[in-house]
Protein backbone atom coordinates (compact mmCIF):
# COMPACT_ATOMS: atom_id res chain seq x y z
CA UNK A 1 0.00 0.00 0.00
CA UNK A 2 3.08 2.00 1.33
CA UNK A 3 4.15 1.29 -2.50
CA UNK A 4 1.74 2.43 -4.48
CA UNK A 5 1.11 5.59 -2.11
CA UNK A 6 4.46 6.58 -3.22
CA UNK A 7 4.04 5.65 -6.70
CA UNK A 8 0.86 8.18 -7.15
CA UNK A 9 3.00 10.99 -5.48
CA UNK A 10 5.53 10.32 -7.94
CA UNK A 11 3.08 10.18 -10.76
CA UNK A 12 1.55 13.53 -9.88
CA UNK A 13 5.44 14.86 -9.05
CA UNK A 14 5.73 13.84 -12.61
CA UNK A 15 3.05 15.44 -14.10
CA UNK A 16 2.81 18.84 -12.35
CA UNK A 17 6.59 18.72 -13.21
CA UNK A 18 5.66 18.59 -16.38
CA UNK A 19 8.20 15.68 -17.22
CA UNK A 20 9.62 15.74 -20.54
CA UNK A 21 9.27 12.00 -21.52
CA UNK A 22 5.72 12.08 -20.22
CA UNK A 23 4.61 15.42 -22.13
CA UNK A 24 5.91 13.78 -25.21
CA UNK A 25 4.08 10.77 -24.83
CA UNK A 26 0.65 12.90 -24.27
CA UNK A 27 1.73 14.85 -26.99
CA UNK A 28 1.82 12.04 -29.30
CA UNK A 29 -1.34 10.58 -28.23
CA UNK A 30 -3.37 13.26 -28.50
CA UNK A 31 -1.87 14.53 -31.98
CA UNK A 32 -2.70 11.58 -33.33
CA UNK A 33 -6.08 10.68 -31.79
CA UNK A 34 -7.52 13.78 -32.82
CA UNK A 35 -5.90 13.67 -36.69
CA UNK A 36 -7.18 9.86 -36.48
CA UNK A 37 -10.86 11.13 -35.36
CA UNK A 38 -11.14 13.74 -37.55
CA UNK A 39 -10.49 11.63 -40.60
CA UNK A 40 -12.60 9.01 -39.38
CA UNK A 41 -15.37 11.50 -38.67
CA UNK A 42 -15.73 12.52 -42.38
CA UNK A 43 -15.90 9.24 -43.50
CA UNK A 44 -17.81 7.30 -40.61
CA UNK A 45 -20.57 10.19 -40.12
CA UNK A 46 -21.77 9.85 -44.37
CA UNK A 47 -21.57 6.37 -43.97
CA UNK A 48 -23.27 6.21 -41.27
CA UNK A 49 -26.33 8.85 -41.97
CA UNK A 50 -26.46 7.50 -45.48
CA UNK A 51 -26.82 4.07 -44.52
CA UNK A 52 -29.34 5.17 -41.81
CA UNK A 53 -31.53 7.12 -44.36
CA UNK A 54 -31.36 5.34 -47.67
CA UNK A 55 -32.74 1.90 -48.45
CA UNK A 56 -31.09 -0.50 -50.14
CA UNK A 57 -30.88 -4.74 -50.87
CA UNK A 58 -27.82 -5.41 -48.94
CA UNK A 59 -28.41 -2.41 -45.87
CA UNK A 60 -28.42 -5.22 -43.41
CA UNK A 61 -25.85 -6.75 -44.68
CA UNK A 62 -23.53 -3.63 -44.38
CA UNK A 63 -24.88 -2.50 -40.59
CA UNK A 64 -23.31 -6.53 -40.06
CA UNK A 65 -20.21 -5.58 -41.15
CA UNK A 66 -19.98 -2.27 -39.72
CA UNK A 67 -20.79 -4.05 -36.66
CA UNK A 68 -18.39 -6.74 -36.91
CA UNK A 69 -15.64 -3.84 -38.04
CA UNK A 70 -16.35 -2.30 -34.19
CA UNK A 71 -15.47 -5.55 -32.49
CA UNK A 72 -12.40 -6.06 -34.70
CA UNK A 73 -8.83 -6.19 -32.57
CA UNK A 74 -6.84 -3.76 -32.70
CA UNK A 75 -3.65 -5.89 -33.22
CA UNK A 76 -5.43 -7.48 -36.08
CA UNK A 77 -6.00 -4.39 -37.39
CA UNK A 78 -2.33 -3.28 -36.95
CA UNK A 79 -1.36 -6.34 -39.03
CA UNK A 80 -3.17 -5.76 -41.69
CA UNK A 81 -2.07 -2.04 -41.69
CA UNK A 82 1.39 -3.45 -41.53
CA UNK A 83 1.24 -5.96 -44.26
CA UNK A 84 0.22 -2.77 -46.53
CA UNK A 85 2.89 0.19 -45.27
CA UNK A 86 5.46 -2.60 -44.88
CA UNK A 87 8.30 -2.34 -47.66
CA UNK A 88 6.54 -5.02 -49.57
CA UNK A 89 3.06 -3.80 -48.83
CA UNK A 90 1.57 -1.95 -51.96
CA UNK A 91 1.45 1.41 -49.45
CA UNK A 92 5.21 0.95 -48.72
CA UNK A 93 6.68 3.44 -50.90
CA UNK A 94 5.10 6.20 -48.73
CA UNK A 95 7.76 4.92 -46.35
CA UNK A 96 5.34 5.41 -43.68
CA UNK A 97 5.40 2.57 -41.38
CA UNK A 98 6.87 3.42 -38.00
CA UNK A 99 5.77 6.63 -38.07
CA UNK A 100 3.24 9.19 -36.72
CA UNK A 101 1.33 9.31 -39.75
CA UNK A 102 1.29 5.39 -39.36
CA UNK A 103 -0.54 5.48 -36.34
CA UNK A 104 -2.76 7.74 -37.87
CA UNK A 105 -3.56 5.74 -40.09
CA UNK A 106 -4.63 2.28 -37.98
CA UNK A 107 -6.44 4.41 -35.83
CA UNK A 108 -8.74 5.94 -38.60
CA UNK A 109 -9.70 2.64 -40.31
CA UNK A 110 -10.74 1.45 -36.48
CA UNK A 111 -12.51 4.67 -35.48
CA UNK A 112 -14.72 4.74 -38.77
CA UNK A 113 -16.98 2.05 -38.07
CA UNK A 114 -17.26 2.89 -34.45
CA UNK A 115 -18.44 6.90 -35.28
CA UNK A 116 -20.28 4.94 -38.54
CA UNK A 117 -22.20 2.78 -36.03
CA UNK A 118 -23.05 5.94 -33.42
CA UNK A 119 -24.62 8.25 -36.51
CA UNK A 120 -26.07 5.39 -38.13
CA UNK A 121 -27.92 4.92 -34.69
CA UNK A 122 -28.69 8.62 -34.01
CA UNK A 123 -30.36 8.95 -37.61
CA UNK A 124 -32.44 5.73 -36.82
CA UNK A 125 -33.48 7.32 -33.51
CA UNK A 126 -34.35 10.78 -34.49
CA UNK A 127 -37.64 11.75 -35.60
CA UNK A 128 -39.31 10.60 -38.30
CA UNK A 129 -40.95 13.72 -39.10
CA UNK A 130 -37.71 15.92 -39.57
CA UNK A 131 -37.03 15.54 -43.06
CA UNK A 132 -40.56 15.51 -44.40
CA UNK A 133 -41.11 18.60 -42.25
CA UNK A 134 -38.32 20.23 -43.64
CA UNK A 135 -38.81 19.66 -47.16
CA UNK A 136 -42.21 20.53 -46.94
CA UNK A 137 -41.50 23.98 -46.01
CA UNK A 138 -39.04 24.52 -49.30
CA UNK A 139 -35.82 23.11 -48.02
CA UNK A 140 -33.83 21.88 -50.59
CA UNK A 141 -32.01 17.56 -50.06
CA UNK A 142 -28.81 19.00 -48.63
CA UNK A 143 -30.64 21.69 -46.96
CA UNK A 144 -33.00 18.95 -45.49
CA UNK A 145 -29.89 16.83 -44.48
CA UNK A 146 -28.43 19.53 -42.77
CA UNK A 147 -31.28 20.27 -40.48
CA UNK A 148 -31.25 16.38 -39.85
CA UNK A 149 -27.71 16.76 -38.94
CA UNK A 150 -28.21 19.65 -36.78
CA UNK A 151 -31.18 18.22 -34.71
CA UNK A 152 -28.87 14.88 -33.89
CA UNK A 153 -25.75 16.70 -33.39
CA UNK A 154 -25.49 15.45 -29.29
CA UNK A 155 -25.46 11.92 -31.21
CA UNK A 156 -23.03 13.13 -33.76
CA UNK A 157 -20.77 14.71 -31.37
CA UNK A 158 -21.47 11.39 -28.93
CA UNK A 159 -19.94 9.60 -32.26
CA UNK A 160 -17.01 11.68 -32.57
CA UNK A 161 -16.43 11.31 -28.66
CA UNK A 162 -16.61 7.49 -28.78
CA UNK A 163 -14.12 7.72 -31.85
CA UNK A 164 -11.52 9.49 -30.09
CA UNK A 165 -12.24 7.78 -26.98
CA UNK A 166 -11.25 4.57 -28.80
CA UNK A 167 -8.18 5.54 -30.22
CA UNK A 168 -6.87 7.34 -27.26
CA UNK A 169 -6.99 4.48 -25.77
CA UNK A 170 -5.86 1.79 -27.83
CA UNK A 171 -2.02 0.35 -27.81
CA UNK A 172 -2.40 -2.25 -30.78
CA UNK A 173 -2.04 -0.33 -34.19
CA UNK A 174 0.01 2.37 -32.46
CA UNK A 175 2.78 -0.49 -31.36
CA UNK A 176 2.32 -2.35 -34.32
CA UNK A 177 2.27 0.77 -36.64
CA UNK A 178 4.36 3.28 -34.66
CA UNK A 179 7.11 1.09 -33.14
CA UNK A 180 6.88 2.24 -30.00
CA UNK A 181 10.03 5.14 -30.55
CA UNK A 182 10.92 7.21 -27.88
CA UNK A 183 10.26 10.88 -28.72
CA UNK A 184 8.44 9.90 -32.08
CA UNK A 185 5.70 7.40 -32.25
CA UNK A 186 5.69 6.28 -28.03
CA UNK A 187 1.88 7.19 -26.66
CA UNK A 188 0.86 7.44 -23.15
CA UNK A 189 -0.88 3.55 -23.88
CA UNK A 190 2.46 2.06 -25.56
CA UNK A 191 4.50 3.71 -22.98
CA UNK A 192 2.45 2.91 -20.33
CA UNK A 193 3.17 -0.83 -21.19
CA UNK A 194 6.51 -0.52 -21.84
CA UNK A 195 7.20 1.43 -18.87
CA UNK A 196 5.09 -1.11 -16.46
CA UNK A 197 7.21 -3.89 -17.81
CA UNK A 198 10.31 -2.41 -17.17
CA UNK A 199 9.33 -2.05 -13.40
CA UNK A 200 8.62 2.25 -13.78
CA UNK A 201 5.16 1.58 -12.26
CA UNK A 202 4.83 5.38 -11.26
CA UNK A 203 5.41 6.45 -14.90
CA UNK A 204 3.04 4.60 -16.30
CA UNK A 205 0.59 5.32 -13.33
CA UNK A 206 1.30 9.50 -14.45
CA UNK A 207 0.60 8.87 -17.87
CA UNK A 208 -2.85 6.43 -16.95
CA UNK A 209 -4.05 9.16 -14.75
CA UNK A 210 -3.34 12.02 -17.82
CA UNK A 211 -5.51 9.59 -20.00
CA UNK A 212 -8.13 9.39 -17.42
CA UNK A 213 -8.07 12.98 -17.24
CA UNK A 214 -8.45 13.59 -21.10
CA UNK A 215 -10.97 11.27 -21.17
CA UNK A 216 -12.95 12.71 -18.22
CA UNK A 217 -12.29 16.37 -19.70
CA UNK A 218 -13.93 15.25 -22.91
CA UNK A 219 -16.80 13.58 -21.20
CA UNK A 220 -17.78 16.37 -18.88
CA UNK A 221 -17.51 18.57 -21.33
CA UNK A 222 -20.16 17.01 -23.76
CA UNK A 223 -22.44 16.30 -20.99
CA UNK A 224 -21.94 20.31 -20.39
CA UNK A 225 -23.10 20.71 -24.32
CA UNK A 226 -25.87 19.04 -23.91
CA UNK A 227 -27.22 20.47 -20.92
CA UNK A 228 -27.12 23.81 -22.11
CA UNK A 229 -29.30 22.94 -25.14
CA UNK A 230 -31.75 20.51 -23.26
CA UNK A 231 -34.91 21.00 -24.95
CA UNK B 1 -62.26 29.58 -65.36
CA UNK B 2 -58.91 29.16 -63.15
CA UNK B 3 -56.79 27.02 -63.72
CA UNK B 4 -57.10 24.27 -61.02
CA UNK B 5 -54.09 23.92 -58.63
CA UNK B 6 -54.13 20.16 -58.53
CA UNK B 7 -55.60 17.36 -60.69
CA UNK B 8 -55.14 14.51 -60.17
CA UNK B 9 -56.46 10.96 -62.63
CA UNK B 10 -56.31 7.16 -62.20
CA UNK B 11 -53.81 8.28 -58.69
CA UNK B 12 -52.60 5.29 -56.92
CA UNK B 13 -50.80 5.06 -53.85
CA UNK B 14 -49.58 1.99 -52.47
CA UNK B 15 -47.11 0.74 -49.36
CA UNK B 16 -45.74 -2.56 -50.37
CA UNK B 17 -48.71 -4.77 -51.28
CA UNK B 18 -51.44 -2.27 -50.30
CA UNK B 19 -53.37 0.04 -52.19
CA UNK B 20 -53.17 3.27 -49.24
CA UNK B 21 -54.81 5.79 -52.15
CA UNK B 22 -56.37 5.33 -55.22
CA UNK B 23 -58.25 8.37 -56.80
CA UNK B 24 -59.85 8.16 -60.39
CA UNK B 25 -60.18 11.19 -60.98
CA UNK B 26 -59.91 14.74 -58.27
CA UNK B 27 -59.73 18.27 -59.40
CA UNK B 28 -58.94 21.00 -56.54
CA UNK B 29 -59.19 24.34 -57.49
CA UNK B 30 -57.57 27.51 -55.84
CA UNK B 31 -59.38 29.77 -53.38
CA UNK B 32 -61.40 26.76 -51.99
CA UNK B 33 -61.00 25.20 -48.39
CA UNK B 34 -61.24 21.39 -48.52
CA UNK B 35 -61.90 19.10 -45.72
CA UNK B 36 -60.89 15.61 -46.38
CA UNK B 37 -62.44 13.15 -43.94
CA UNK B 38 -62.44 9.40 -43.38
CA UNK B 39 -61.70 6.85 -40.61
CA UNK B 40 -57.91 5.81 -39.88
CA UNK B 41 -56.17 4.30 -42.64
CA UNK B 42 -58.87 5.48 -45.48
CA UNK B 43 -56.30 7.46 -46.96
CA UNK B 44 -56.25 11.14 -45.62
CA UNK B 45 -52.57 11.45 -44.70
CA UNK B 46 -51.19 9.57 -48.11
CA UNK B 47 -53.39 12.10 -50.03
CA UNK B 48 -51.94 14.43 -48.25
CA UNK B 49 -48.26 13.54 -48.71
CA UNK B 50 -48.84 13.31 -52.51
CA UNK B 51 -50.44 16.59 -53.14
CA UNK B 52 -47.34 17.68 -50.60
CA UNK B 53 -44.85 16.09 -53.64
CA UNK B 54 -43.78 14.12 -50.38
CA UNK B 55 -44.96 10.65 -51.92
CA UNK B 56 -45.06 10.03 -55.48
CA UNK B 57 -47.80 7.77 -56.78
CA UNK B 58 -47.32 4.34 -58.15
CA UNK B 59 -49.06 5.18 -60.86
CA UNK B 60 -51.68 7.69 -62.49
CA UNK B 61 -51.15 11.43 -63.13
CA UNK B 62 -50.73 14.64 -60.75
CA UNK B 63 -51.08 17.88 -62.29
CA UNK B 64 -50.23 21.16 -60.78
CA UNK B 65 -51.48 24.49 -62.07
CA UNK B 66 -51.64 22.76 -65.22
CA UNK B 67 -48.20 21.10 -65.19
CA UNK B 68 -47.62 17.69 -65.23
CA UNK B 69 -45.80 16.55 -61.78
CA UNK B 70 -42.82 14.40 -62.92
CA UNK B 71 -41.45 13.98 -59.69
CA UNK B 72 -37.79 14.77 -60.78
CA UNK B 73 -35.55 16.27 -57.93
CA UNK B 74 -35.44 20.09 -59.38
CA UNK B 75 -38.88 20.42 -60.25
CA UNK B 76 -40.09 18.78 -57.14
CA UNK B 77 -38.09 21.79 -54.95
CA UNK B 78 -39.57 24.12 -57.22
CA UNK B 79 -43.07 22.89 -56.25
CA UNK B 80 -42.51 22.26 -52.36
CA UNK B 81 -42.20 25.88 -52.31
CA UNK B 82 -45.81 26.11 -53.43
CA UNK B 83 -47.08 23.89 -51.29
CA UNK B 84 -46.57 23.57 -47.16
CA UNK B 85 -47.35 20.70 -45.11
CA UNK B 86 -48.51 20.93 -41.39
CA UNK B 87 -48.45 17.37 -40.66
CA UNK B 88 -50.81 15.79 -37.60
CA UNK B 89 -48.34 15.90 -34.88
CA UNK B 90 -46.05 18.67 -36.48
CA UNK B 91 -42.63 18.80 -35.47
CA UNK B 92 -40.88 21.86 -34.04
CA UNK B 93 -36.77 22.19 -34.99
CA UNK B 94 -34.37 22.42 -32.01
CA UNK B 95 -34.51 26.75 -31.00
CA UNK B 96 -36.39 29.21 -30.46
CA UNK B 97 -40.23 29.51 -31.89
CA UNK B 98 -38.51 32.31 -34.16
CA UNK B 99 -35.96 30.04 -35.63
CA UNK B 100 -38.68 27.79 -36.58
CA UNK B 101 -41.12 29.88 -38.11
CA UNK B 102 -38.28 31.80 -40.29
CA UNK B 103 -37.10 28.10 -41.40
CA UNK B 104 -38.96 28.02 -44.80
CA UNK B 105 -38.91 31.46 -45.55
CA UNK B 106 -35.41 31.15 -45.53
CA UNK B 107 -35.19 28.34 -47.47
CA UNK B 108 -37.11 30.45 -50.12
CA UNK B 109 -34.01 33.21 -49.63
CA UNK B 110 -35.84 35.80 -47.47
CA UNK B 111 -33.85 37.70 -45.51
CA UNK B 112 -32.89 40.12 -43.11
CA UNK B 113 -36.05 42.62 -41.68
CA UNK B 114 -38.02 41.15 -44.27
CA UNK B 115 -37.76 37.80 -42.51
CA UNK B 116 -37.67 39.02 -39.33
CA UNK B 117 -41.19 41.15 -40.44
CA UNK B 118 -42.55 37.99 -41.57
CA UNK B 119 -42.05 36.12 -38.57
CA UNK B 120 -43.63 38.78 -36.43
CA UNK B 121 -46.69 38.85 -38.82
CA UNK B 122 -47.13 34.87 -38.49
CA UNK B 123 -47.39 34.49 -35.32
CA UNK B 124 -49.63 37.49 -34.74
CA UNK B 125 -51.89 35.73 -37.23
CA UNK B 126 -51.87 32.73 -35.13
CA UNK B 127 -52.05 34.37 -31.86
CA UNK B 128 -48.39 34.16 -30.59
CA UNK B 129 -47.12 37.34 -30.55
CA UNK B 130 -44.12 37.96 -28.40
CA UNK B 131 -43.47 34.06 -28.19
CA UNK B 132 -40.51 34.84 -30.61
CA UNK B 133 -37.50 33.93 -28.09
CA UNK B 134 -39.38 30.82 -26.41
CA UNK B 135 -38.25 27.49 -26.87
CA UNK B 136 -40.04 25.96 -29.48
CA UNK B 137 -39.57 22.41 -27.46
CA UNK B 138 -41.47 23.60 -24.43
CA UNK B 139 -44.92 24.48 -25.93
CA UNK B 140 -47.78 23.24 -25.30
CA UNK B 141 -49.77 21.39 -28.02
CA UNK B 142 -51.74 23.91 -29.30
CA UNK B 143 -49.76 26.38 -29.00
CA UNK B 144 -46.88 24.03 -30.96
CA UNK B 145 -49.60 23.65 -33.41
CA UNK B 146 -50.27 27.36 -33.99
CA UNK B 147 -46.26 27.66 -34.29
CA UNK B 148 -46.37 24.71 -37.03
CA UNK B 149 -49.53 26.86 -38.79
CA UNK B 150 -47.28 29.99 -38.08
CA UNK B 151 -44.13 28.73 -40.00
CA UNK B 152 -46.46 27.46 -43.09
CA UNK B 153 -47.88 31.19 -43.20
CA UNK B 154 -44.14 32.31 -43.07
CA UNK B 155 -43.52 30.67 -46.62
CA UNK B 156 -46.55 32.63 -48.24
CA UNK B 157 -47.93 29.53 -49.56
CA UNK B 158 -50.33 29.09 -52.65
CA UNK B 159 -51.50 25.76 -50.82
CA UNK B 160 -51.58 24.99 -47.09
CA UNK B 161 -52.55 21.09 -46.25
CA UNK B 162 -53.46 20.70 -42.86
CA UNK B 163 -53.00 16.49 -41.32
CA UNK B 164 -55.45 16.62 -38.63
CA UNK B 165 -55.24 20.55 -37.85
CA UNK B 166 -57.87 20.57 -34.33
CA UNK B 167 -56.77 17.50 -33.18
CA UNK B 168 -56.42 17.65 -29.58
CA UNK B 169 -55.75 21.54 -29.63
CA UNK B 170 -57.88 23.39 -26.76
CA UNK B 171 -61.00 25.53 -27.67
CA UNK B 172 -58.90 28.99 -28.23
CA UNK B 173 -56.56 27.13 -30.62
CA UNK B 174 -59.01 25.90 -32.20
CA UNK B 175 -61.14 29.22 -32.84
CA UNK B 176 -57.99 30.77 -34.01
CA UNK B 177 -57.27 27.58 -36.59
CA UNK B 178 -60.85 27.74 -38.06
CA UNK B 179 -61.02 31.14 -38.62
CA UNK B 180 -57.20 31.80 -39.93
CA UNK B 181 -58.42 28.55 -42.67
CA UNK B 182 -61.30 30.63 -43.90
CA UNK B 183 -59.78 33.84 -44.21
CA UNK B 184 -56.98 32.23 -45.84
CA UNK B 185 -59.18 30.90 -48.44
CA UNK B 186 -60.77 34.31 -48.94
CA UNK B 187 -57.39 35.31 -49.81
CA UNK B 188 -56.81 32.55 -53.14
CA UNK B 189 -55.44 30.25 -51.02
CA UNK B 190 -55.66 26.32 -51.44
CA UNK B 191 -56.73 24.92 -48.02
CA UNK B 192 -56.65 21.31 -47.82
CA UNK B 193 -57.21 20.32 -44.18
CA UNK B 194 -57.94 16.42 -43.17
CA UNK B 195 -60.30 15.80 -40.05
CA UNK B 196 -61.87 13.09 -38.30
CA UNK B 197 -64.22 15.69 -37.10
CA UNK B 198 -67.45 15.51 -39.57
CA UNK B 199 -68.54 18.68 -38.52
CA UNK B 200 -65.31 20.56 -39.45
CA UNK B 201 -66.70 20.75 -43.26
CA UNK B 202 -69.84 22.46 -42.49
CA UNK B 203 -68.20 24.85 -39.76
CA UNK B 204 -66.11 25.93 -42.12
CA UNK B 205 -68.69 25.50 -45.09
CA UNK B 206 -65.89 23.62 -47.12
CA UNK B 207 -66.09 21.30 -49.69
CA UNK B 208 -65.69 17.53 -47.82
CA UNK B 209 -64.28 14.97 -49.68
CA UNK B 210 -65.07 12.23 -48.12
CA UNK B 211 -62.28 8.63 -48.18
CA UNK B 212 -63.10 5.47 -47.76
CA UNK B 213 -60.50 2.75 -47.90
CA UNK B 214 -58.36 5.04 -50.03
CA UNK B 215 -61.08 5.65 -52.61
CA UNK B 216 -62.96 8.76 -52.98
CA UNK B 217 -67.03 8.64 -52.28
CA UNK B 218 -68.60 11.09 -54.94
CA UNK B 219 -71.15 12.52 -52.69
CA UNK B 220 -70.00 15.64 -52.05
CA UNK B 221 -70.94 19.05 -54.15
CA UNK B 222 -68.21 22.03 -53.07
CA UNK B 223 -69.35 25.03 -51.61
CA UNK B 224 -68.18 28.24 -52.10
CA UNK B 225 -69.78 31.02 -49.51
CA UNK B 226 -68.16 31.29 -45.88
CA UNK B 227 -70.91 31.83 -43.06
CA UNK B 228 -67.99 32.17 -40.57
CA UNK B 229 -67.21 35.79 -39.38
CA UNK B 230 -63.66 36.74 -40.21
CA UNK B 231 -61.36 38.07 -37.66
CA UNK B 232 -60.42 41.66 -36.68
CA UNK B 233 -57.09 40.95 -37.92
CA UNK B 234 -56.40 40.04 -41.60
CA UNK B 235 -53.41 38.18 -43.62
CA UNK B 236 -53.32 40.90 -46.00
CA UNK B 237 -49.99 41.78 -44.38
CA UNK B 238 -48.49 38.22 -45.11
CA UNK B 239 -49.93 37.25 -48.38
Amino acid sequence: MGSLAQSVITAFSLIFSANREVSAAVWTSVSTAAWSTVIASLFGLPIGITIGLSDFPLKRLAIILLNSLMAMPTVVLGLLVFGLLSRQGMLGGFGLLFTPNAIIVGQSLLATPIIANYALSSVRAADARILPTALTLGASPMQSFAQLTNEIRFGVMAAVIAGFGRVISEVGVAMMLGGNIRWYTRTMTTAIALETSKGEFAFGLALGIVLMLISFSVNVGLNLMQEDHQP
Amino acid sequence: MRTPYYHLAGVEARYKDKTALLVDELTLPAGQVNVVTGLNGSGKSTLLNVLAFLIQPTHGLVKFSGKRVLWERAQLRELRRSVTLVHQCPFLFRGTVASNVSYGAKARGVEGDALQQRVEQSLELVGLSGFESRNANRLSGGEGRRVALARALACNPEVILLDEPLAYVDELSSGIIENLLVTLVQRGVLVVASSHDPTLGVRLNARTIRLQKGRLVPDCEPQRSYAIELPENSVHAIL
